[in-house]
């Protein structure tokens, strides 16, 4: 997953060309992507994933970087395995 | 010039939209931009020549150009163009002068076909360039222009340097024109697509701005721009840091900041709480194209709602989600779902900046071309082309939305919004003040007090008494008396009150009538300093009771016999009449007594929205102030004549009382009469000595259509109520001179008028006359919710200030406080707060917009009622009208409905009632004369007989047979031939025969070698409408055209019978009632004599067949001789199954699978829909809870076919096909509008409905129309709406003022026919007919009556006197006969 978000972000979104992304890397701050590319890359975490992320967790901590990422979508999908 | 026309492509979806409004406006360079680079330092002009002509060689853009193949715009790219770059030197011009060139320039047309830019460079004083650059819309935006910067200063720089001059590529503009095609159609973008498409279908626009709307025919606008400075900017910044407030970036961040700001901004000046804004997205997402100059950006919508309760923060919120999902879906190719509408408001929000050139220092300038999109009312641009140097601010506004005075309060009432958010962004939406305190322009009236109070009420009275002692001054029916008279009588009742110890500051009640004696009264109490108390005499003796004992009154005078009237213990009255000799005997000269001016003259009572009335305290100056200004502007003189002739408890009234006592003139009283409807304007009329009057709309608008050429009238004093222009306009068009029309306004508690104007036909062209100005000494604000004034345009409640104030309310200070507040403007002074919402208009003159508690909201959105009446008065045939919101009982929802268990009826079928095992009334009632039916029904033998009864006359065809081609006709034709008759077969082409039912009927027909045709009408989808209307289905509407058109065949061919196929159930719904078969020994003679009766009525009721078809054959009785209908089924006795097993195996009938349904007609489920949403049940309930209770189905079947499922796309289709506008749900809001209208009383309320829905939203448009012959007044003469709300949902169907029933008889009536019809209520003059009656009912009714009072009327008694008033007339008349003889 972790691979892949790189790999979409290289491919479609960065501003400039870059081979590889740190993990850590804070993507918007950096300004490697803008908020256009942050709301595709949004899109493309729902399909690859499978969640819907619902608005109030669009917020920078989940997305600044590509860890914070991958840590709210483990989050997110044990929430949603959760029983009600 | 090389052409390329290989080369040509199409223009993408923003490049249209564009193109279609330059095509619009072709000579409006509101597509030119035009950016200037101001650069300060030394430049090489021949290197910059040099470096320009490269770049236009390097740079597509500017080699495009456009060109039309059939119609469509295209394309294409020019190898080479000249770039004509001219030096100008203005070293020796003024700043002015470089302007002007700049502003020339930016205005001339730009030939797309040629060249799409224009470049100069300016010399100017000292060390200083600018660089001018106008390139068409078209082929940039603004990060084109940024791109195209970098690119001249990186040539400039490399040529100065000695450098290559070849540039980076980048992809072209014609590969981003495929990528939006290919993305338009890639079937990963559907989802985006269709959100887009649902966004504008949903997008609310902004209707008005600053109470003005968008003229769409002009493009004319001018741009104020404002600079919000480094430290605001800062501030911003650190905003957009706020962990509550921030997004992704800084720049997300910033724009959801501004579009919240902008949203609010838009509320707060607009009252519209759903909005939608359009904000271009740069759409450069895509990395090829980040440095392709060209036309990239896509504006689309972006909506919230919001409410009096948001904070700044929860907007911010809502739009930052907003904005997030926008973001989602944006990218080349959405456009195409969206270029239908645009939005009003625009905000651009540009992330762009520019660096230095080639080391200079340069600072941009983005040129207004001083046009707009026609569409836009107002566009705000954000930017910061410096980068840090802090943010601009441009609003673009229409110039024919607003004047320039208006237009540059903008950016005030905006930064108001901005400042406060920055400070406080928990803090109410509607809180922050728009503009200072110090706006007085915003201001109305007049501040001015000099010289005044002038000369009191009574003074100016006594002088006229001085000088003309021996004119009228006032006349009625019976007396006349001069100046001198009246003061006379008037200090005769002032000495005898002295004596009984009534003086300075004693209340004094007059309960009286209209005359001479009241004015007497009220001049005798002024003149001893009492304050008077106005009482009409048709007041009840508990309002009496009341304002006498809550105004503390020490006396009531009065001229009405109390005893009569049931007022006893009064402790203190006077009767006028009893001490007449008393009066004689007293003193006759002028009381002294000094007339303190703020000492309260009067107090007047007016309604309280606590039911209980509220009396007014009006002072002396008050009463002053407003006489000596209505003297002057009414022009009263000595040659005036005012009628006295509206209720004395009426404010409205005292300007009639005084104003002639006061100019020398004179009064005529019209006293009132004392039963019934005050008529006294009719007397006037006759009379004809007035020439001024006063009055309210509804008054005036009963002068309508009256002759009034010879009327001596000359000015009318319009107050009271909304005044429409329709209505001014037709009264002063029916005077054979000019007449001055007054529109006065003002709440009790401002004493009678406070802000006035003069109806001027030339200027007064909207639905109503605008209440105009403030008069002298009065000061009118409009304020806000917070208190606020809002700006100029914007709705806004009206508070009132100045000398006319009334100093309270009697009673509890508190009730004085809620409606005298401080003036939040200026000290030590109170302001009254109406409860009226107002605009000023862009002329200044307040405009009434409505009660305050008429805006009403329904499902979400705020609605001002009178901007629908508004509305409504436009339409030609409606004269006046209400509209009110009322709350309807909903219908019993379909899942908690039970039915019934033997037959099935649902429990929400009107009136029904189940006992004990879950039966219905109707299946107990059957119980007990069940037999009796069975008696009245034949058999096929009988059938035969009568078939072939008349057969000498016709000698082809012995009957018609009427065939829709479902089960039960088919059976019936097929029975018919088998049985050996001679038929011919009928069907109604209603356009909505499925197809495999067509084919149905024409292989029946073949198979059965039977004569067959088809009848149709144009008029069919009318038919449905109204029968969709009337009888919520589709069903009633086709029978009486298959009815009507078969008939006719009929006469022609002269065929004695025709047959239908009514199922037994459907005979107990439209023909079989129980109270038939009440005699106690059947008699189907007469049963079917009843019918043939109702039957005949059943022709006669008006509806679109007997308005659309010729039904005259219906006129003459003979018809229904020559032609009698037969149903086959009260012959035939045959069930479900054996009918279906007959036709399958004798006739090779199909269920039709194509309707859905087992129907054969695709429009059945419409009815079956609206009824289902109208009434809650199907409306083949009853009719098959019948077929079941005879045995014809079994409860399940039954039950089966009322459920099947309704193609919800398939009815919404054919709905709109046939033109029928559907009420709105009521399942979600029981409450609905309700327009009740005078006017034309033919008009259809589809047509009302249309011809609203091209002026309003849909949630808007009222959901019934009530026509009224008159609008019911109270008793000062303005429109009763609470008599309007009492009207139950029935009786606003029809067109009668409700009216209890009087005496037994009537009441009796009543009682049957609620029974009969189902209503709650019923009035005396309510229509049968309108009320739902019809032939069936007929029935009912009249056997009940003649049950009840043992007579035998016939049944057409009930539509000879279709009220319960006149048909109890009819018995009462009847039975007086009959007692004499």
């Amino acid at each position: 997953m972790k691979d892949k978000i790189a790999q979409f972000i290289i491919e479609h979104l960065a501003n400039e060309t870059l081979a590889t992304i740190d993990g850590n890397e804070d993507l918007l701050g950096n300004g490697i992507i803008d908020s256009l590319g942050m709301m595709q890359l949004i899109n493309y975490i729902e399909n690859e994933a499978g969640i819907q992320i619902p608005p109030q967790d669009m917020v920078l901590e989940n997305f600044m970087t590509i860890e914070n990422m991958m840590a709210y979508i483990t989050s997110s999908k044990e929430h949603k395995t959760r029983p009600q | 010039m090389n052409h390329l026309p290989d080369n040509l492509h199409p223009l993408t979806q923003s490049q249209l939209t564009l193109w279609a409004g330059q095509q619009m406006h072709p000579k409006a360079p509101l597509h030119n931009v035009v950016y200037t680079f101001d650069i300060q330092g030394s430049i090489d002009e021949t290197i910059f020549k040099k470096a320009f002509a490269q770049l236009i060689d390097q740079t597509e853009v500017f080699r495009t150009y456009f060109t039309e193949s059939r119609s469509s715009p295209l394309q294409g790219i020019k190898s080479t163009m000249a770039p004509n770059l001219q030096v100008i030197d203005f070293t020796q011009s003024t700043k002015d002068e470089v302007d002007q060139w700049v502003k020339k320039h930016t205005l001339s047309p730009i030939d797309l076909s040629q060249r799409v830019f224009e470049s100069a460079l300016l010399k100017l004083k000292g060390e200083r360039y600018i660089w001018f650059l106008k390139l068409h819309h078209l082929v940039t935006d603004a990060v084109t222009y940024s791109i195209l910067f970098n690119r001249m200063a990186d040539l400039y720089g490399r040529m100065r340097n000695g450098q290559g001059t070849t540039l980076p590529t980048s992809a072209s503009f014609a590969s981003y024109a495929a990528l939006e095609q290919e993305e338009g159609n890639n079937p990963k973008n559907q989802a985006s697509l269709a959100y887009w498409k649902k966004k504008v279908d949903d997008q609310e626009n902004l209707e008005k701005l600053y109470g003005e709307a968008n003229d769409p025919y002009t493009t004319k606008a001018r741009r104020i721009e404002v600079s919000l400075g480094p430290k605001r900017s800062e501030q911003l910044k650190q905003l957009a840091k706020d962990p509550r407030v921030r997004s992704w970036t800084e720049d997300s961040s910033l724009f959801t900041i501004f579009a919240s700001l902008y949203f609010i901004f838009l509320y707060r000046v607009s009252g519209q709480r759903k909005l939608t804004i359009g904000a271009p997205a740069h759409n450069r997402g895509n990395r090829r194209f980040q440095q392709t100059p060209g036309l990239f950006i896509e504006v689309l919508p972006l909506s919230i709602e919001i409410g009096e309760n948001d904070t700044f923060y929860s907007v911010l919120q809502r739009v930052r989600a907003e904005t997030h999902v926008f973001l989602r879906h944006i990218g080349p190719g959405r456009l195409a779902s969206v270029k239908e509408k645009n939005s009003t408001a625009l905000l651009n929000y540009i992330h762009v900046d520019f660096s230095d050139f080639d080391g200079l220092p340069t600072s941009v300038n983005w040129v207004h071309n001083g046009h707009i999109d026609s569409s836009h009312s107002l566009r705000l641009h954000v930017y910061d082309f410096t980068k840090g140097g802090g943010f601009q601010l441009a609003f673009d506004i229409k110039n024919s939305l607003l004047d320039e005075d208006r237009a540059s309060r903008i950016p005030e009432h905006f930064l108001s919004l901005f400042d406060a958010f920055l400070a406080h962004i928990e803090l109410p939406i509607g809180k922050p003040k728009l503009m200072g305190n110090d706006r007085k322009q915003e201001t109305t009236g007049t501040q001015k007090t000099n010289g005044y109070p002038g000369v009191p009420v009574l003074r100016q009275f006594e002088q006229w008494v001085d000088k003309k002692p021996h004119t009228i001054a006032l006349q009625s029916k019976d007396q006349i008396l001069t100046y001198h008279l009246l003061n006379k009588r008037a200090n005769q009742l002032a000495h005898l009150l002295r004596t009984k110890d009534i003086g300075k500051g004693s209340r004094v009640a007059l309960y009286m009538h209209r005359s001479p004696e009241y004015v007497i009264s009220v001049l005798a109490l002024m003149k001893i300093g009492a304050v008077f108390v106005p009482i009409a005499s048709d007041q009840p003796s508990e309002r009496l009771a009341y304002i006498v004992g809550n105004s503390r009154c020490c006396l009531v005078l009065t001229d009405c016999n109390l005893r009569k009237k049931g007022i006893i213990g009064l402790e203190n009255s006077l009767n006028l009449k009893h001490i007449a000799p008393e009066l004689e005997s007293q003193r006759s000269d002028n009381p002294q007594n000094p007339i303190k001016p703020e000492s309260i003259c009067y107090i007047l009572y007016t309604s309280g929205s606590t039911g209980k009335p509220k009396g007014v305290k009006i002072t002396n100056q008050g009463l002053a102030n407003y006489l000596d200004w209505a003297k002057a502007t009414y022009a009263t003189d000595k040659n005036t004549i005012f009628a006295l002739f509206t209720s004395i408890g009426f404010d409205l009234t005292v300007t009639s009382v005084f104003l002639p006592l006061i100019s020398g003139g004179q009064l005529v009283v019209y006293k009132e009469d004392p039963r019934g409807a005050d008529t006294s304007i009719f007397r006037v009329m006759d009379d004809n000595l007035a020439n001024t009057i006063k009055l309210t709309p509804s008054h005036l608008a009963l002068l309508r259509k009256r002759d009034l050429a010879s009327s001596v009238l000359h000015t009318l004093i319009v107050g009271g109520e909304d005044l429409k222009v329709s209505l001014a306009q037709e009264i002063s068009r029916s005077f054979s001179k000019e007449i001055k029309i007054f529109n006065e306004y003002g709440p009790t508690e401002a004493t009678i008028g406070c802000v006035a104007t003069r109806y001027d036909p030339a200027r007064h062209k909207g639905a109503s006359v605008p209440i105009g100005h403030p008069i002298d000494h009065m000061q009118a604000f409009v304020f806000d919710e917070y208190e606020n004034q809002v700006p100029q345009g914007v709705p806004g409640e009206l508070y009132i200030g100045g000398i006319g104030l009334a100093t309270g309310y009697v009673g509890p200070a508190d009730m004085t406080t809620a409606k005298f507040i401080d003036h939040p403007l200026a000290e030590h002074t109170k302001l009254y707060r109406s409860g009226d919402l107002v605009r000023t208009n862009k002329e200044g003159e307040l405009e009434y917009l409505g009660r305050k508690d008429d805006q009403v909201k329904l499902r979400g959105h705020r609605i001002e009622l009178s901007e629908i009446e508004a509305r409504l008065v436009e339409h030609e045939g409606i004269a006046d009208c209400a509209v009110l919101l009322i709350e309807t009982e909903a219908a019993e929802p379909e899942e908690e409905t039970i039915n019934c268990s033997r037959c099935g009826l649902p429990s929400n079928y009107p009136g029904t009632d189940f006992d004990g095992q879950g039966v219905c009334h109707l299946c107990r009632a059957f119980d007990s004369y069940k037999e009796k039916v069975d008696g009245h029904f034949r058999n096929d033998g009988q059938l035969v007989a009568l078939l072939t009864s008349k057969r000498g006359q016709n000698p082809d065809y012995d009957c018609i047979s009427l065939l829709s081609g479902g089960k039960d006709s088919t059976y019936v034709l097929a029975r018919l031939i088998n049985m050996g008759l001679k038929v011919l077969a009928f069907t109604l082409d209603n356009g909505y025969i499925s197809p495999q039912a067509k084919a149905n009927i024409d292989r029946i027909v073949t198979r059965l070698n039977v004569d067959h045709m088809y009848g149709k009408t144009p008029h069919m989808n009318e038919i449905f409408v109204d029968s969709l209307q009337r009888h919520k289905n589709v069903c009633n509407g086709c029978f009486k055209t298959i009815y009507t058109l078969s008939t006719k065949i009929a006469l022609e061919k002269q065929i004695p019978f025709i047959v239908t196929g009514l199922s037994r159930g459907q005979l107990f719904e439209t023909r079989l009632t129980e109270e038939l078969f009440w005699d106690d020994n059947l008699d189907s003679a007469k049963i079917d004599d009843t019918l043939l009766e109702a039957r005949k009525l059943y022709h006669q009721e008006s509806d679109a067949v007997k308005k659309l078809l010729d039904t005259s054959i219906f006129d003459d009785d003979q018809t229904f001789e020559k032609v009698q209908f037969v149903d086959f089924y009260r012959f035939s006795n045959v069930s479900l199954s054996e009918m279906l097993l007959y036709l399958k195996e004798k006739v090779g009938w199909e269920r039709p699978t194509d309707t859905g349904r087992s129907t054969n007609c695709l429009i059945n489920q419409v009815g079956i829909h609206v009824h289902k949403k109208e009434m809650g049940y199907s409306n083949y309930s009853f009719p098959y809870s019948w077929d079941v209770r005879l045995g014809h189905k079994t409860r399940n079947e039954s039950l089966e076919e009322i459920n099947e499922l309704i193609d919800e796309i398939e009815v919404n289709r054919i709905i709109k096909e046939i033109g029928y506008i559907e009420p709105p749900d009521s399942t979600m809001d029981a409450r609905r509008l309700v327009a009740y209208y005078t006017g034309d009383p033919n008009l259809s309320v589809n047509e009302i409905q249309l011809s609203m829905a091209k002026k309003l939203p849909a949630y808007m448009i009222p959901a019934r129309f009530k026509h009224l012959t008159e609008i019911p007044l109270t008793k000062n003469g303005k429109m009763d709406k609470s008599a309007l709300k009492g009207l139950t949902s029935v009786q606003l169907e029809m067109s009668t003022p409700y009216e209890a029933p009087g005496n037994e008889i009537e009441e009796l009536l009543e009682g049957i026919w609620k029974e009969v019809l189902q209503l709650k209520k019923i009035g005396i003059h309510d229509d049968f007919i309108a009320l739902g009656g019809h032939s069936l009912a007929a029935i009912r009714v009249t056997a009940r009556i003649n049950e009840e009072i043992e007579m035998n009327f016939p049944l057409n008694k009930v539509f000879e006197y279709p009220t319960i008033a006149s048909y109890a007339n009819f018995i009462e008349k009847t039975l007086t006969t009959l007692l004499e003889n």
